[in-house]
């Protein structure tokens, strides 16, 4: 058993020591392993992304109170009367003075200019409550100020302000025939919210001549449990017949939509790629083997078994695989890694988010590398294995 | 035996691993005709804009409505020859996930303005007109859920409440089927009576959400597209008028820079056959170095032997890429219904086709051209004494 051992090591590092031999042949396997990588794990990259911006928004404890069927807050409408309802819902936490920590919205889509492309862009634009930015986790201004309750004030996302054009504090916004001071920037801990832009609920419904139209609500649950409870009371008044969800759930529906998409067309792209690679992987390893015919003849004759050099060969298209696999891992992280990106979220407005490199997305990564690797070395080591020792000799 | 034979010979004298660049080839040339033919249909709506046809909007944003009077207002301007308008239904049938392209129009005008894209029996635009709770649908939405002339349907509105029953469903009558006078022209799309619909919702009463305009000819386009925004400058609700092509350019924008993801990924899988194959082409001239000393010997000239060497790597590069271009036209093909929504006319087109070809031949001369020179410049000394 240990001399079986000691062959199969001392083939593998033959075999390892000979890569440089052909060299140009196993660097451009490396390249195209790398290459096939880097495809997948910028798409994966990006639905990952863009999942965790979107996904990452929701709370357990906020419901949402949406028109039923409407799956979408742009496309919901709540009525005055409706909101009244909710008010006085079960499950709904109150504030000390009594009040209950709700936040009716108003959901609206406006132009502005994207910086890299200088394109339009439908941007959000919502009216909130006065518990609007309480009832969102991690919101806090970093410049500026919040806007002024009855003006016509707008604080704008991080996020939106770097991609879009003229949200800079003090500029004037013009949305249509209105017009809206920018007076400060607020983050979101990298939710969606922000790419929104804010100001006060009821400006906005005069200002856009909705007065009495509200779009969705948010509300403080006293637990996420207490969610059933509002569900219930909802579900049993023929006024409401809304939908009521917790935020979370109404995020990770709107995430998946497009993170699915993205994901559908990266691995089906990179499957297709990793074939390519492998007919290179393939073309590599029976060159190697060819190249090493009267060696492995050699090794055999003097009493190798056929076992070490299918191994030495599998080991070498292994590592091959390896190299390409981690350097496309390695590229993806250089250069697209944190890049920021936006695209039309299924609320018909544009979503910021940056790509995001896992480690679970690089094990997926480097292991289709070492599919690939592994098909690739697999034929030829078998090759390897059964050449005859007659053959080999006379070979060359 | 002529240069061509001793091409192919040469070619698959090692079988396997002619066999394995030309998949490799293969699967590059796939991913180029799937990708250009899915950023050709995703862009469609630019290119095949017509070039009198005009946008208005809202100037704050599309999904925002205007007074239904801009309709008249915008008839008058000098320059407009037809004007139409059309409002977003939100529809879907029976599930919210079973989305259906609904627009609440104004018959006579829509189906005048979209004259050349849409085929509607004369009979069926009349009945059209004449039933207020008519609608006519695309071939392909009626092909989908199997409706008649004459099935009664209920569509339902992810936005929109219907007054009478407080629902969300509106019932129509559908009275004709409508065709696309051309492949590209997408069908996916049911129309009915904006009338009917303004007077039926709850709210947004008297808007509408855009105007479709034609105006006499190209050249009055900006002076018209001035015109109407001065018009309602300053007003409650401005507007922005812009060609069909900006407008649609604008719009396929938004969802990012899809030139630029399909440039990078086809390049990606360019630069790895690229790789692969000049370097296996490289090895195997290197591996005949004393057979071309012996064709020189017989007298082949080195142009000769250049031309047969290219010769060699551009059938390789046909070989491979012709198969790869007919699997995506079929990948194309399957794919076309599952993303009508996104990218209608889904194809391999003749273009993309011609493209492939030019992009084979130069794959072929530029992985060919290093071993050809090399193989061209070969002393027959040094090639018999080798090896």
């Amino acid at each position: 058993m240990g001399s079986i051992l000691n062959q199969v090591a001392a083939v593998t590092s033959i075999n390892l020591r000979s890569i440089m031999q052909r060299r140009w042949l196993s660097l451009s396997t490396v390249i195209a392993i790398a290459l096939v990588v880097m495809v997948l794990l910028a798409f994966l990259a990006m639905a990952n992304g863009f999942q965790k911006t979107i996904a990452g928004s929701g709370a357990d404890d906020i419901a949402m109170v949406l028109r039923g069927g409407s799956q979408a807050e742009i496309n919901s409408t709540v009525s005055r009367d409706q909101v009244r309802l909710i008010e006085d819902g079960p499950g709904i936490a109150r504030g000390a003075d009594g009040k209950p920590l709700i936040s009716s919205e108003l959901y609206l889509v406006v132009d502005g200019l994207k910086r890299t492309t200088r394109t339009k862009a439908n941007l959000p634009l919502r009216g909130i409550g006065e518990q609007g930015a309480a009832l969102r986790k991690n919101v806090t201004i970093t410049s500026g100020r919040m806007f002024n309750r009855g003006s016509n004030e707008i604080v704008v996302g991080k996020a939106l302000q770097r991609e879009f054009e003229g949200f800079e504090i003090g500029n004037t916004a013009a949305f249509g025939a209105t017009r809206w001071t920018v007076v400060g920037v607020f983050e979101a801990g990298g939710s969606v919210f922000e790419s929104e832009i804010w100001a006060d609920l009821p400006v906005v419904q005069s200002l856009f001549k909705r007065n009495n139209y509200f779009q969705t609500v948010r509300a403080r649950l006293t637990s996420a449990a207490a969610l059933n409870e509002l569900k219930a009371y909802n579900d049993n008044d023929p006024r409401l017949k809304l939908d009521v969800k917790s935020e979370n759930t109404y995020f990770a529906e709107q995430a998946s939509q497009t993170s699915d998409l993205i994901q559908k067309l990266g691995w089906p792209l990179a499957i297709a790629m990793a074939f390519g690679a492998l007919a290179g992987a393939l073309n590599t390893m029976y060159s190697s083997v060819a190249a090493r015919a009267t060696e492995i003849a050699t090794l055999r004759a003097i009493g190798f078994g056929g076992f070490p050099a299918f191994v030495g060969t599998l080991a070498e298209s292994l590592l091959l695989a390896a190299i390409g696999g981690l350097l496309g891992a390695a590229g993806t992280w250089l250069i697209f890694d944190g890049i920021s990106a936006s695209t039309l979220g299924a609320n018909f407005t544009q979503v910021v988010f940056d790509f995001k490199l896992s480690p679970l997305l690089i094990v997926e990564g480097v292991g289709l590398a070492l599919v690939v690797g592994l098909i690739g070395g697999l034929f030829p080591a078998l090759r390897a294995a059964r050449l005859p020792i007659v053959t080999g000799l006379y070979a060359s | 035996m002529n240069d061509f034979s001793l091409i192919r010979k040469n070619l698959f004298r090692r079988k396997l691993r002619a066999v394995l660049m030309i998949v490799s080839i293969l699967v590059a040339f796939m991913i180029f005709g799937v990708l250009a033919g899915f950023y050709r249909a995703f862009t469609a709506g630019e290119d095949r804009a017509a070039a009198d046809r005009m946008i208005t909007v809202n100037k704050i944003n599309f999904t925002q409505p205007m007074p239904i009077a801009y309709f008249n207002r915008v008839g008058t301007v000098d320059g407009v020859r037809q004007v139409t308008y059309a409002n977003w239904f939100g529809g879907y049938y029976q599930d919210p996930k079973n989305i259906v392209m609904t627009f609440a129009v104004e018959p006579t005008t829509y189906f005048d303005v979209y004259r050349n894209e849409f085929d509607l029996p004369a009979d069926q635009l009349q009945a059209f007109i004449r039933t207020r709770t008519g609608a006519v649908v695309g071939e392909k939405v009626a092909n989908k859920w199997g409706w008649k002339v004459g099935d009664r349907v209920p569509l339902s509105s992810n936005i929109f409440t219907q007054k009478s029953t407080s629902g969300h469903t509106w019932d129509f009558t559908i009275v004709g089927i409508f065709k696309g006078k051309a492949d590209h022209v997408d069908t996916n799309l049911v129309l009915f009576q904006w009338p009917y619909f303004d007077e039926t919702r709850t709210f947004g009463k008297d808007t509408i959400g855009w105007l479709i305009l034609q105006t006499t000819a190209p050249e009055n386009n900006d002076k018209v597209a001035k015109a109407i925004d001065a018009m309602f400058a300053n007003s409650t609700a401005e507007t922005q008028t812009d060609t069909e092509k900006a407008f649609s350019k604008a719009f396929a924008s938004q969802f990012g820079n899809i030139a630029l993801i399909v440039s990078l990924v086809v390049g990606a899988a360019f630069v790895t056959i690229l790789m692969i194959v000049g370097n296996t082409m490289a090895l195997s001239i290197r591996e005949r170095t004393r057979e071309i000393g012996v064709l020189k010997t017989l007298g082949f000239s080195g142009p000769r032997i250049l031309r047969m060497v290219l010769g060699e790597s551009v059938l390789l590069a046909l070989l491979g890429g012709l198969p790869g271009l007919a699997l995506a036209a079929l990948i194309t093909v399957t794919l076309r219904n599952s993303l009508a929504n996104v990218a209608p006319a889904f194809a391999v087109s003749p273009d993309i086709v011609l493209q492939g070809v030019a992009l084979m031949i130069l794959l072929g001369l530029v992985t060919g051209l290093i071993p050809a020179v090399n193989a061209m410049r070969l002393k027959i000394a040094a090639a018999l004494g080798r090896g």
